[in-house]
This record gives structure tokens, sequence and C-alpha cells, in this order.
């Protein structure tokens, strides 16, 4: 008698503690999730206009060049730069835990401090930078007596910087990664490769890199997320242009249901997105089951 | 080897170190010198590190534009949000942590939650946005705070805490007579403290640099919060750069204050917290 009781005072604290944020995910998170595959088969446009259109949208996004051309910016986009995502921070986070630098905290400190920019400052700060007169880049190009490059006139020139103030705004982030991944590596490990007469150039590749796969990959999931879903950075640079050319998916469908207030199709370009995004997460799920031997 | 050749190893590492934090720092250094140049400076060759004509002409013109008001409300979604972020995400954490064993659905609810980090709410705009409209809070700074205080990542950082406190102390407080609520709020609580300087400092800041949210839900300017403002500035016909410039200092000197007091913490909660959002 007293342990139903019990069982049925803990069921009640259970629901207690946990409804606030179970009331607020529902209807700002899986609400709105499954209004997006709702509107998804609709031709809603924001106010009042909302029928049923069947698969409409998806056959309308499945020939439309505008979101092809999109979504494969996006994925050129991250690929390449992924690989500066995770180089650069890795060789910055070997010096951070290197025994032959001096300073190391105030080292890490300083490089930090561009994660705590909004994206949309961080690039401002590296646009400005860029600028196509008075940039101090093309001043320094200027200088040395070359021709001062069109940053924002040049698709290519445009997502590169856009590349780079999104590097610039995540090295801190993803070093910290990297220091945790190298602490985490065994001293005696490094004690046994140099016993074994291994030098330093030896040691890294045979030793450091392979035990810092689980970290990289890591680094490369985060990354592959947050570049997808570029999107407030490239507003502090180039707002999506020259034309259309630095537009990612994720403005792409902010300015369909913003902007033409075609809210169906932006859900149904949602959806396939968020597809995507499951995908990624099934493969994280299934490489870190395989990891888990380690 | 010689104590001299010992101190030649320091000098390469360190010196690439102090290389490459220079070269990453040193946009923001640009982006503050340049903040105290007046646009005649700005835009006239040969460019120059420090001001020639040191002025806070840029400051003094945005604050005048109402940019008080623009901290002012981004200091109201930061701290209340931040705020309900660590009440609901402690209570939440804690519970599936503590009752694991009891309930039923304590998997089931944390799977749910865990949606939330698989898919990025970057997607879902469209939809939330009728949602906050639907609940009359468009145009609202709590249709700003109410969709993004439930944080995955704060339910999950205070659940692996709680989960490393032995079940044996709550068991000893309610023996003791203490009722549940009672329990979390004068034992339990206190102990995750470590927890909730991390994931203050971490709301704070996500909440100060909140972008997308803000610039659909607000639409009258007096509501705008600072990114929105600045985001206002380079969207007018001719990019007023002076009062970017300024406008850019002051949105990011919050943040760096709190980090530098508080740095210790961020640095060892960076990689327990994972994604951001």
């Amino acid at each position: 008698m007293k342990k139903n009781k019990q069982a049925f005072t803990h069921n009640k604290a259970f629901w207690g503690f946990v409804a606030p944020c179970v009331i607020l995910f529902t209807i700002f998170f899986l609400v709105p999730l499954i209004l997006s595959i709702v509107f998804s088969f609709s031709n809603y446009d924001g106010w009042k206009k909302m029928d049923f259109v069947g698969l409409k949208n998806y056959i309308k996004l499945f020939s439309d060049g505008s979101f092809y051309a999109s979504m494969g910016r996006t994925f050129t986009y991250t690929i390449v730069t992924i690989p500066f995502k995770v180089i650069i921070p890795l060789l910055i986070a070997l010096l951070a835990t290197s025994k032959y630098v001096k300073g190391k905290t105030i080292m890490r400190t300083v490089i930090y401090i561009p994660v705590l920019l909004s994206s949309l400052v961080a690039g401002i700060t590296i646009n400005w930078m860029f600028g196509q007169e008075y940039g101090l880049v093309n001043f320094i190009i200027k200088s040395l007596g070359a021709t001062p490059l069109q940053w924002a006139l040049s698709p290519k020139l445009a997502t590169f910087v856009i590349g780079f103030a999104s590097n610039w705004g995540s090295i801190g982030f993803f070093m910290i990664i990297f220091i945790g991944g190298i602490n985490s590596i065994s001293a005696d490990v490094f004690e046994a490769a140099s016993i074994d007469g291994a030098n330093k150039i030896q040691t890294f590749f045979k030793v450091t890199v392979p035990m810092l796969i689980p970290t990289t990959f890591l680094v490369v999931l985060l990354s592959t997320i947050n570049l997808l879903k570029e999107y407030a950075l490239v507003q502090g640079v180039t707002q999506g242009g020259p034309g259309t050319s630095t537009t990612f998916i994720i403005q792409y469908i902010f300015d369909k249901g913003f902007k033409q207030n075609e809210y169906g199709y932006a859900s149904a370009v949602s959806t396939i997105v968020m597809l995507i995004f499951i995908l990624i997460a099934f493969v994280q799920f299934k490489a870190s089951k395989g990891g888990e031997t380690e | 080897m010689s104590k001299k050749l010992r101190k030649m190893e320091y000098i390469l590492p360190t010196t690439l170190s102090a290389f490459a934090a220079f070269i990453i720092i040193f946009p923001i250094v640009w982006l503050l010198l340049s903040s105290f140049k007046p646009s005649t400076e700005l835009f006239a060759y040969p460019l120059h590190l420090f001001p020639k004509n040191f002025t806070l002409a840029p400051y003094i013109s945005v604050i005048k534009n109402g940019f008080g008001v623009y901290i002012g409300n981004s200091f109201f979604l930061a701290v209340v949000g931040t705020l309900i972020t660590i009440i609901i995400s402690s209570m939440c954490g804690y519970a599936l942590a503590i009752y694991r064993n009891e309930i039923k659905y304590v998997n089931l609810v944390f799977g749910v939650f865990l949606l939330g980090t698989l898919i990025p709410g970057e997607t879902l705009v469209v939809p939330q946005f009728s949602v906050i409209s639907a609940l009359g809070l468009y145009n609202n700074i709590w249709g700003v705070i109410l969709p993004v205080v439930t944080t995955t990542t704060g339910i999950f950082l205070y659940r692996q805490h709680y989960f490393s406190i032995p079940l044996a102390l709550v068991e000893a407080a309610r023996i003791d007579g203490a009722n549940e609520w009672k329990i979390f709020t004068s034992v339990m609580l206190p102990l995750g403290s470590s927890v909730t300087v991390t994931l203050t400092i971490f709301s704070f800041m996500w909440r100060w640099n909140d972008y997308i949210l803000p610039l659909i839900v607000l639409s009258d300017q007096k509501k705008y919060t600072i990114q929105i403002a600045i985001k206002n500035y380079i969207g007018n016909m001719s990019v007023d750069w002076n009062s970017i410039l300024a406008a850019s200092i002051i949105s990011i000197v919050p943040v760096i204050i709190l980090f530098i007091v508080l740095q210790k913490y961020i640095v060892g909660g960076a990689v327990s917290s994972g994604v951001k959002g």
C-alpha cells in the first residue's frame, strides 16, 4: 500500500518536473515539425489561402532549377570548407597542447574570442577586412603592387570570404574539442613511441593522428551541420549576392516563405532539408556505435 | 642537452602560437580601431592602423538613434531567457536522471528531446512563425524567448550530472521526510551548480546572439534586439559603416566581459555542450 502511494507521488513529481520543457518543446518544436509536413502538401500563403494540393510542391521542387542551384551551392560550399574547419583547429590545438609553447592559457583565450561573436557580427568583421575599395586586404594587395580583388562582385571570391569568416568564427570552438581529444590520449602511448625510437614526425602521424580519429569525426560532423545551415553569417557578408550566388538553402527557404509568401513550397523544401539532416544523424549514430569499442 | 639549446626549443613553437593568436584576433582589433575613425578616414587611402583623428562620434550617434533601447531588449531576452532555461532544464534533466528506475517513459521523453538536436531549428522557421503568430506573440519579445528556452543541450547536461549523483542521497532525504520538490530545490539544485554556471554562460551568449527568430518575430523598431538593429544598418541603401562598426563593437563587449570573468568554466564546458543551440 505504502509502495503504491510512493509510486503515485513519484509519477506525479516526475511529470511535474518535466512538464515545462515538454509543453514548450511540444508547442514550439513538435507542432511546427508536424505543421511543416502538413504545409508542404498545401498551397498555404501564410495568410488565408490553404488548400490541399497533394504532391504538387514536391513535383515543382524537383523540377525547379533554383532549388537545385541553391542545394548544389550549399553542398559545394560545405565540402570545400570542411577540410579547413578540421586542419586549422587541429594544428592550433597541437600548438596549444605542446610542452614547448609558453603562455598557452592566454593563447587559447585569445583564439577562442571570435567564437563569442554572433554569426552576423563575425560576418561583418571579416567583410570589413575584405572591403572592395577601402578594405585592409585590398590595401595590402595594392601596396604590394598587385591588382586588388573584387571580393563582393565575383561569386567565387564572395563565397571565399564567407568560408573564411565561417572558419574564423569556429577555430576556437573546434580547437577546444581537439585539445580535449589530445589530452585524452594517454601519456604512456607517447612514452612507448619514444622508447621505440619514433621521432616527432613519426609520433604525430603514427600515434596522434590515428588516436584523434573519433575527435576528428565529431568535428567533421559538427562542421557539416553548421555549414549546411549557414545563414546569419552570410547576412553579414553578402546577403546572398552577388545575384543569388551565395544564397544557401536556409536563406532559400526563408526567402520563399517570408519574401514570396510561398509557405507551402518553402515547407516542402524544409522537409527535404530535414531529411538530409536526419540522414546525417543516422550516419553519426551508425558510426558512433562502431566507434564504441575504442 | 645544454641549457641554451633547451631554450631554443621553445622559440619556434611559441612564436608560431603567438603568430596564430595574433592573426586570429587581428580582425577584431582592426574593427575596434576602425570604429574610432571618422568616415573621412575610413574611406581614404592610405589606411592607417591607428585613428589619426580619434572620434567617439559613431558611438554617440548609434546611442542617439535608439541603441540604448536595443541593448535593453537584448539584455531582457538574454537574462530572462537564460533564467527560464536554467529553471526548466534543471527540473527536466534532474527528473530524467533521478526517476530513471521508477518511471517507464523516462527514455521515451528523453528520446523526444533528442529530436531537437537532430533537426536544426533553422529548417522550422516558417511553421514556427505560424505558431508564434497564432499564439498572439508576433512583435512580442516573448515570441522570441519562449520558442528557444528548451534546449536539449541544457537538459542533457543536467541529466548527465544527476546521473553521477547516488540515488541513495535522494532516498536519505525522503526518509528525513522531505517531499520531492523540496529535495530538488534544497539538496539537488545546489549540487548542480557547476552545470548551472556553464549553461548560464552559454545560454546568455546564444540569446544575446540570436538572429533568425528576432528577425522574423519583431517588426516594431522599438522592440529590436542589437543583432536586428545591426542588420538594419546593412539593409539600408547606403551602408552606414560608421554605425555598423560602433554597433558591432557594442554588441561584442558584454559577451567578452562575461567570457573573461568566467572563462575557466567555458573552456571546460565547451566540449561537453557540443552543438550550439
